[in-house]
Formats: structure tokens, sequence, C-alpha cells
């Protein structure tokens, strides 16, 4: 075990709130887990150093930070300094049918509702996903009533300041027929570490519109998860946009739970400089007539280094399952590296499953193209690339940010393009 | 006309793909406000002209010159070809998903106008000219907003590279067998768009398998090529000759390699 495990788990035993169960729980597997070695499956490709390393340590003075202004985007704010939720920053009027709170203050009966909840979507595999369930300290619960459609997008922003550590959670629960759009995001300044987890409930019929923004670079150490549980008809869209640093890693699980579920996963990370980024995306099918379609790209310029674990499994009583995963990668440099894994692991007899994983360079003929025109080499190059990942921007169903995203992906390529 | 001054002249080109050697020797001059038609069987290496005077990769130019307007075109990047007036039309235009039409016409209108020291075009007063080009060329606006030629048919690639010459006003347009998978109307459509533009300060390089593109556009002279060097050139009955009798009678008896292969 590490000496950075060993002091977390140290820190997370003073712990005594309404979660203190779970927290024991989480505590016990974790006294039982190796510290990830390159011999670790789930680790192999991304090594723990920086957090071996970290100096971060938890800031409990309160820092004012807040999240950035997206054009056009008018959301329902939800955010975390630090770790520690900032009430502040939050609407004082919600809308109708929609609740936020820290969970240590919910009523008993919600209390226990999502205490039965909490760490049941998240699979208890993720090592720093037991670590969440010990030290996050402030959990809030976000709930939609039944058959209610929020219409303003909630924004999670886990904010870090330089050198801070952080483990932030959130659970949140779609009651039937309810519709709603989660945006998460990590703004960190440096030599930071965080685990962020949101656990997503979707109950049958409703509907979750869900981004994932992991868009800090440099020396940040970023490890977190986005869990869903999809019931009866239950629908998600979710996109996922990564720029890569001395360590990120997200793990995604889907789990039709019930049937006739639908999900749809478009993730896009570009790496540059020494970055890494570690996508593993789980997809549990337990249940009959489900339908995943996941789209993952991904660009790697220079000596950076990105992994793709895409999992699927689809269970023995989950027939009629349609299945679809599609990984696509360019790489920008000779040292570029991209460790792609399409894992499928079918138990049902009537399904259909697809998979491809590509890694090319750039299309020689488009670019040709191009430069017929009079656009040089270099300005072909970006607009290609932009291109590649533009195909997926275009399918966000929130304009607002789609269009805040394009160009800071559009200096993302230009920056990779000069070195 | 012999003391106007060229805009092209090609002088015994050789030019190899792959170690083949697939132009051997061909000679060409073309003044200012000219169409040449260049027909052939194929195999002859109609494309590969286009291929070599743009500069693809892979297009090896073993011996020979050629020049734009007095300038050395083989030393020049593709983009420099393209920026000093130089066009090729693609028998198949590629497709770029991701990268909208708007995007791409302007970046290409853009670098060129960059190149003669001009700001860029603002986006509003492009967009205008581009819904004119589209009008023109008869594809629904709509089309800007798509990935470059993705999902188009044969016809509407044609026609958007079609819109692309009219943007970018080149000097010499070359046409790799625009013909090729168009119906009679939308061979008529790319045919207008053409002439629209024929003026005394553009030519015109038609490259074609089959004289019926040449009943559109009216070229000057008519050149055969065939084995890699041009073998007869006339003016437009000579198309009408090819059509009647075929390529056979022009072509030299095969070499010997040839009948083994």
């Amino acid at each position: 075990m590490s000496e950075w495990l060993e002091s977390a788990i140290a820190r997370a035993q003073g712990i005594n709130d309404w979660l203190a169960p779970k927290r024991a729980h989480a505590l016990e597997l974790l006294a039982n887990t190796k510290w990830p070695t390159r011999k670790t499956e789930a680790w192999r490709y991304t090594p723990l150093r920086p957090v071996e390393r970290t100096q971060a340590k938890v800031i409990s003075d309160k820092v004012n930070l807040s999240p950035v202004v997206i054009a056009d985007l008018s959301a329902i704010e939800l955010v975390f300094v630090n770790g520690q939720f900032d009430q502040a920053q939050l609407a004082k009027a919600l809308p109708e049918g929609l609740s936020i709170s820290l969970g240590s203050e919910l009523g008993s009966a919600e209390k226990a509702d999502a205490l039965s909840i909490f760490s049941t979507i998240k699979p208890e595999r993720h090592i720093f996903g037991l670590v969440n369930d010990a030290l996050a300290q402030d959990v809030v619960v976000v709930s939609v009533a039944e058959g209610v459609e929020i219409t303003q997008p909630i924004r999670i922003s886990s904010l870090l300041s330089q050198g801070a550590e952080s483990h932030t959670r959130v659970q949140v629960v779609l009651s039937a027929g309810s519709r709603l759009t989660v945006i998460e995001d990590v703004q960190a300044q440096g030599d930071s570490f965080n685990t962020a987890f949101v656990e997503y409930n979707v109950a049958a019929n409703a509907r979750l519109e869900h981004y994932r923004f992991a868009l800090q670079t440099g020396s940040n150490v970023a490890i977190g998860g986005s869990h869903f549980n999809l019931h009866d008809h239950a629908k998600m869209n979710s996109t996922i946009v990564g720029f890569g640093s001395d360590l990120s890693r997200l793990d995604t699980d889907i789990i039709h739970a019930g049937e006739f579920a639908d999900a749809k996963l478009n993730a896009m990370y570009l790496l540059d400089g020494k970055e890494l980024f570690d996508l593993h995306a789980t997809v549990e099918h337990a249940k009959p007539n489900g339908k995943t379609e996941e789209n993952v790209r991904c660009i790697v310029a220079d000596r950076a280094r990105a992994v793709f674990n895409g999992r699927i499994h689809i269970h023995r009583d989950a027939q009629k399952t349609l299945a679809e995963l599609n990984n696509r990668n360019l790489l920008l440099s000779d040292k570029a590296e991209i460790n792609t894994k399409p894992e499928l692991e079918i138990y049902a007899d009537d399904v259909k499953c697809a998979h491809g994983a590509t890694v090319a360079q750039i299309d020689k003929q488009a670019l040709y193209y191009l430069q017929t025109r009079g656009v040089s080499r270099s300005k072909a190059q970006v607009m290609l690339n932009f291109g590649f990942i533009n195909e997926l921007i275009d399918l966000m169903p929130n304009a607002a940010l789609a269009e805040w995203i394009r160009p800071i992906i559009r200096e993302r390529f230009a920056q990779m393009e000069v070195k | 006309m012999s003391n106007t001054k060229s805009l092209l002249t090609i002088k015994d080109l050789h030019a190899s793909v792959e170690e083949k050697q697939i132009i051997k020797g061909l000679d060409l001059d073309i003044k200012p406000g000219e169409v040449h038609a260049i027909m052939g069987p194929n195999g002859a290496g109609k494309s590969t002209l286009g291929y070599v005077l743009s500069g693809r990769d892979g297009y090896t130019v073993d011996s020979g010159s050629v020049t734009l307007d007095g300038e050395d075109l083989l030393e020049m990047e593709t983009e420099d070809r393209a920026r000093a007036g130089l066009f090729l039309a693609f028998q198949y235009p590629v497709e770029i998903p991701g990268v909208s039409n708007l995007e791409f016409l302007k970046a290409s209108v853009d670098a060129q106008r960059q190149a003669r020291g001009e700001d860029a075009i603002t986006s509003a007063d492009f967009l205008k000219e581009a819904k004119a080009a589209c009008k023109q060329v008869n594809l629904p606006v709509a089309f800007l907003k798509r990935g470059v030629n993705e999902g188009f048919s044969g016809g509407e690639k044609k026609r958007n590279e079609l819109m692309q010459m009219l943007l970018l006003k080149p000097k010499l347009c070359i046409l790799d067998e625009t013909d090729s998978g168009l119906d009679i109307d939308a061979l008529q459509v790319v045919a207008e768009g053409v002439n629209s533009q024929r003026s005394a300060d553009r030519s015109f390089i038609v490259v074609t398998h089959y004289q019926r593109l040449l009943d559109y556009i009216k070229p000057d002279f008519v050149h055969v090529l065939s084995d890699g060097k041009i073998v007869k050139s006339g003016d437009a009955s000579l198309a009408l000759e090819l059509e009647a009798q075929g390529y056979a009678w022009l072509q030299k008896e095969p070499a010997e390699d040839e009948l083994e292969g």
C-alpha cells in the first residue's frame, strides 16, 4: 500500500456522519485493496506516480472561486470549492420539482433513500471511488420529481486552487418520466489532486442529458467517474471532452438495469505534451432490449499517452441488445501513444454487438485536397484534426455548450501544431 | 496569338508514380483564355497530369519543366501552386466529414487572399458570396453547412468543385473527367458554370474520355494523350473524329511486353 493511500485512510477514520456505514465499508475494502501497479489490469498504462508524489493538501480555509462563464448558458450552479459545497453560489429559488441539498441536511426519509443509492451505481472496483466514498466531505443530492422537466441545465463545478486536494461527490436522482441536463466540470489551477464522482439513477422513462468536461491540463491529477443506472425505457445522452494532464483518469459505467433503455456516449480527448488521459468506459447490459451507442475519438500529439478501455458486457438475459462501440484515434507524432482495448463479453445469443478500433495518421488525401485549394499544410492539419472531433461536437444537443467548446478545441489544435 | 505570353508551358515532362513512368515526354503550351481538351484512352496518364501539375505526394517529376505565368511551377508546394492560380477540379472529390463546406471554402479563399497581401474576407461578406455561388451552380444553400462533400451525390460533388472555382477565380483550371458519373442535366449545369467562367485571362484544360462534354464546353484545341505523351493535336473537329473512330488508330504498335501482359 502506498503512503498516500495510508494517509488518506488515516484521515478518513475521524469522519462520523450520515454516511458512516458506507464510509466504513469503503475503508474495509480499501484495507484489502492492493495499490495498483503496472500489473494491475485497470491501471496498466496509467502509472500512479503522480499520485504517490503529489504535494496537494486539503485547504479548509474558505477560498473564493467561481466557475467559468459560458456565453448563452444559463445554468443552475452547483459549486464545490476545494471540495467544499459553496451553498452561496446556488440559486435561492430552484424550479419546482427540483431539489439540491447537502445529504446531511435531508429529512430522514430522503436521507434513507439517498443512502440506499449511494455507492451502488459506482462499482466497488474503483480504488479511487472508494477513496472518494471515504473522504468526500460534502455529498450533495440532486433530485427531480416524477414527470418534471427541468429545462435549465445543472452545472456541477469542482474548483480547485493551486495545490489543493479535493474529493467531491454528487448523487443525481431522476424520478420516473423526468428530464434533466447535467454538466460536470473540474477546473484546477495546478499541482492539485481531485477525485470527482457522480452517480445517476435514471428511473423509468426519464431522460438525462449529460456532459463531462475534463479540461484541466498540466500538473493536475484528476480522477473521477460518472456512473449511470438506467431503468425501463430510460434514455441518456452523454458527451465527454477531455484534455490530459499529469494524470487524468475517468471511469464511466452505464448499467442497463431496466429493459428498453437507450444510452449514447460520445467521448473525445485531445492530448499534447506529456499528458495522459485514461478513459475506462463500461456498459453492463443486464436486461433485454437495451441499446448502447458509443463513439470515442482521440487525438494524441507530441509524447502524450491515451488509454481507452471500452468494455461491453451483455448478460445472459439481455436478449435483443443492440450495442455499438466505435473508437477512432489519430496520432500526430511518432512518440505519441494510444492504448486502446475494446472488450466485449457476450453471454446472450440474440444480440447485435459491433465494435471497431482504429489508429491512424492524418488522411493524406484530404490534406492534399485542402492544399490544392491554397490552404497551407499546417492549417489544413488543424482543420482536419478539428473536423475529426467536430463531428462529435456537432452531435452535442446543447448548442450553447457546443459553441463554447468549439473555439477552445480549435485553440488547443493550434497549440498542438506549433510544436 | 503567338505574340501573347503563355500561361502554362510544359516542356518534355517525364513523371512517374511509384517508380512507374506514366508521363513520357509531354509538351503543351497554353495561352490566356484558351480552352484545351485532353482526350485519351484509359491509362494514358490523363489524371496523372493533373496530379503532377498540382504537386501531389507520390507523383515524381523525373525531368522536364513546367512554368505557370513564367514561374517554375514544379518548385512550388501544392498550396503555393493554388495561390499562383492553378485549380484542379477532381474526378473524385474527397469527403471531409466534420469540416463544413463553408469553413473549407472560406479557408481556401482567405489563404489565397493572404497570398496576395489582402485581408481575410469578413464572414458576413463571404456568406453572401458563397450563397450566390451556390445559386449559380444550383446547389441548395444548406450544402454550405454540411461536411465537405459528405454524402454528396456524384453530381453534387462536381457542382461543389465548380463552386470552389467560382469563388477562387483561378487563372488555370484543370477539369479532371468532370463529366464522369454525371447525367445529362448535371452535365449541362456544370458546363454552363464553366462557360460562364471563360474569359480572356482564364484558361482551361478539360480532361475527358468522351467527346460528349465538348459539345457543351467548346475547346479551342484538342490533344490526344496516349502512353504518356501527346500524339496528335487539332481543333474541335478532332474530338468528333475520335468519337467516330475511337483511339486505336492513334496508338502506336503495342510494345512487346504489353503484348505478353
